[in-house]
C-alpha cells in the first residue's frame, strides 16, 4: 500500500504550515476539467503540503466538488497533471486506484452511511472491503470509535442517530484506514450549528494528530472562525488564496 | 432465462433425438447376403466373410449359418402355424453372412467382393435398394440439420431477450445498490471486490434458470411422452410416432442437459452482470 503513496510519516503538529517550504502533498498543475456542457475546472494551479488544514470555498458550481473527484480520482482532468506525494494520478495503474483511495479519507454532507448496517458495521465494512483480518478489523474500528465519542452508539443504526452523530460515524469510516489526507464535502451543511461546531472541532483534532485536511464549505461563519488558509473558487478557478483568511463574497 | 434455456434445452434434445434417429437408421442399413445354393461350402463362405472384414469400413461380419437362422425364425413373433412346419430337419432357410458397415457409402466396396460368387448363388439384400436407402437418411440427416438451425435461431432469439430481461434486472439490483458501490469504491474496495455479488448473483440466476427448467421439461415430457400414459383411444401417441421414447430420453441424459443449461444461464447471467456494472466501474 505504502509503495503507491510514498508519503512522510512524521506529522506536522503545527497547522497552519508554510506551503512553500515544504515539498508539496498535493500539487494540481494546469488542470481543466471539461464536461460537455460545462467547464467544471479551468486551469487550476493549486499545491497543498503534509498536514495543512484547507477550507475550500465557493459558491456551488465554482468547482470544489470536482476538485474532490479529480482527487479521489472519480474522475480524470480533461487537462493538466495531479501530483499526490509526488507521484502522477493519471500513472496509476487500475489496479492501484483502490489502493491509492485507502489513503484518502472521504466524507459526504449526505454521510453515505449503508443504512442496513450498524456504526460499527459502517466502519469494519470499510475495512473488510480491503480485506483486513477480522482481529485489525475490531482494534482500528474500536480505535477510531473512541475517537469520534460513538463507542456508546456502536450498535446502532444510522437512522437512531442524530445528524451530528452520523457524520461523526462518517468520519470514522473515513479515517480507519488512517489516511493521509482527509476530504470532507461540506460535511456541516445538513447539521445544525452545535453539531457542524462539533464536526469542526473533529476535523481539527484529526489535522492536529498529522492528517491534512480539505475542508470543502460554504459555511462562511465556519471558515472566518477556524483561521486556516482559504481557497476561494468561482466558475471553476481559484481566484483567491490566503493562509489564515476568510470567506470574502 | 427459463424461457432462454428451455429453447436452448428443447433445441439440444430436438437435435439429439433427430442425430440419434439418423445414426440408428444409418446403422440399419447393412448388408445381409443369403446363400441360396447349399452346394456353396461352409468354408467357402466364411473365406470369403474374411475377405469382407477386411474391406475399409465394416465394422463387423457375421456368418449365420442354417441352425442359427432357424433359431433366428423361431424367435420371429409370427404365427406358430407358419413357424412349425420347419424344423431342424426341414430346414430351407439359406445361410447368410451380415455385413455392417460404418457407413453406407462404404457397401459398394462390400458389394465389389461378393462378385467372386456367382450371382445365381446368393441374394444380396440392401444391395439393390441401397440408393433409396441413402436418401431416407439424408432425409433425416438434412431434417437434423434444419432442427439444428431453427434451435439455434430461437435459442439466439430468446438469448437476447434473456440478456435485456436480466440486464435490466441486474441494473435496477445495481442501482438501487449505487450507494453502496460508490462507498465501496470510496474506501478503497477493489473492482473485483465490488463485482464479485454480482457475479455471484448472475451465477444464482442461471442456476435457478436450471431448476425451473428442468422441472418443467420434465413435467412437459412426462405429460405429453411419459410411459405412453397419453395413449389415447386410438392407440395414438407422440412417442409411438417418432419410435422413441422421449420422456426416458430426458430422463437418461438430464445431467447433460442441466449441465448444459447451468453453463449457458451462468455465463449469461455473469456477463450481463459484467455489464451492468461495468459503468459504475469507470474511474
Amino acid at each position: 500500500m505504502n509503495e503507491v503513496l510514498k508519503i512522510g510519516s512524521s506529522p506536522s503538529v503545527k497547522p497552519p504550515v508554510d506551503q512553500v517550504k515544504k515539498p508539496p502533498l498535493i500539487d494540481f498543475q494546469n488542470v481543466s476539467k471539461q464536461y460537455p456542457r460545462k467547464v467544471a475546472l479551468k486551469d487550476v494551479d493549486l499545491k497543498i503540503s503534509e498536514g495543512e488544514f484547507v477550507c475550500l470555498v465557493g459558491q456551488s458550481g465554482a468547482g470544489k466538488t470536482t476538485i474532490i473527484k479529480l482527487l479521489t480520482k472519480l474522475e480524470k482532468p480533461s487537462r493538466g497533471k495531479i501530483y499526490v506525494a509526488n507521484r502522477s494520478l493519471s500513472d496509476l495503474r487500475s489496479g492501484e486506484v483502490p489502493l491509492y483511495r485507502r489513503k484518502i479519507g472521504v466524507v459526504f454532507q449526505d454521510f453515505k452511511l449503508l443504512p442496513q448496517k450498524t456504526v460499527w458495521e459502517n466502519i469494519a465494512f470499510a475495512l473488510e472491503v480491503c480485506a483486513f483480518s477480522d482481529k485489525e478489523i475490531n482494534r482500528r474500528t474500536e480505535k477510531v470509535l473512541e475517537l469520534v465519542n460513538l463507542i456508546k452508539r456502536k450498535d446502532n443504526y444510522p437512522n437512531e442517530l442524530s445528524g451530528g452523530e452520523r457524520q461523526r460515524c462518517a468520519i470514522a469510516r473515513a479515517l480507519v484506514h488512517s489516511p493521509k489526507i482527509l476530504i470532507a464535502d461540506e460535511p456541516t451543511g445538513n447539521l445544525d450549528p452545535i453539531n457542524a461546531w462539533e464536526i469542526i472541532d473533529l476535523l481539527y483534532r484529526i489535522n492536529q494528530r498529522g492528517t491534512t485536511v480539505i475542508l470543502a464549505t460554504h459555511n462562511k461563519q465556519i471558515v472566518d472562525r477556524i483561521q486556516k488558509r482559504v481557497i476561494l473558487m468561482k466558475a471553476g478557478q481559484i481566484v483567491s488564496d490566503q493562509a489564515g483568511g476568510k470567506y470574502v463574497i | 432465462m427459463t424461457l432462454t434455456l428451455t429453447m436452448i434445452s428443447v433445441s439440444l434434445l430436438m437435435t439429439f433425438i433427430l442425430r440419434d434417429t439418423a445414426e440408428s437408421i444409418r446403422s440399419k442399413i447393412d448388408i445381409t447376403i443369403y446363400f441360396r445354393n447349399d452346394a456353396i461350402k461352409d468354408e467357402q463362405i466364411q473365406q470369403l466373410a474374411e475377405k469382407i472384414k477386411q474391406v475399409n469400413g465394416v465394422i463387423a461380419v457375421d456368418f449365420i449359418d442354417k441352425s442359427e437362422a432357424l433359431a433366428i425364425f423361431k424367435r420371429l413373433p409370427i404365427n406358430d402355424n407358419i413357424k412349425s412346419p420347419i424344423d431342424e430337419k426341414n430346414n430351407p432357410l439359406p445361410r447368410s453372412v451380415l455385413v455392417d458397415t460404418q457407413n453406407p457409402d462404404d457397401i459398394q466396396a462390400v458389394v465389389n467382393n461378393i462378385d467372386s460368387i456367382d450371382s445365381n448363388d446368393y441374394i444380396c439384400s440392401e444391395c439393390v435398394s441401397y440408393d433409396q436407402n441413402k436418401e431416407k437418411v439424408d432425409k433425416v440427416i438434412s431434417a437434423t440439420q434444419f432442427v439444428q438451425l431453427i434451435g439455434i435461431g430461437l435459442s439466439v432469439f430468446f438469448g437476447v431477450i434473456a440478456i435485456f430481461n436480466v440486464y435490466n434486472i441486474i441494473k435496477i439490483t445495481i442501482t438501487a445498490r449505487s450507494d453502496e458501490i460508490e462507498i465501496m469504491r470510496v474506501v478503497g474496495a477493489s473492482n473485483m471486490f465490488v463485482r464479485g455479488p454480482f457475479i455471484v448473483e448472475g451465477i444464482l440466476y442461471g442456476l435457478i434458470g436450471t431448476i425451473f427448467t428442468t422441472s418443467f421439461l420434465l413435467l412437459m415430457a412426462k405429460l405429453s411422452f411419459g410411459g405412453g400414459s397419453t395413449t389415447n383411444s386410438s392407440g395414438f401417441s407422440i412417442s409411438n410416432l417418432l419410435g422413441i421414447d422421449i420422456y426416458t430420453y430426458l430422463v437418461t441424459h438430464i445431467w447433460q442437459l442441466v449441465a448444459v443449461q447451468f453453463l449457458a444461464g451462468s455465463v449469461l447471467g455473469v456477463v450481463v452482470s459484467l455489464i451492468s456494472i461495468r459503468k459504475f466501474l469507470k474511474s
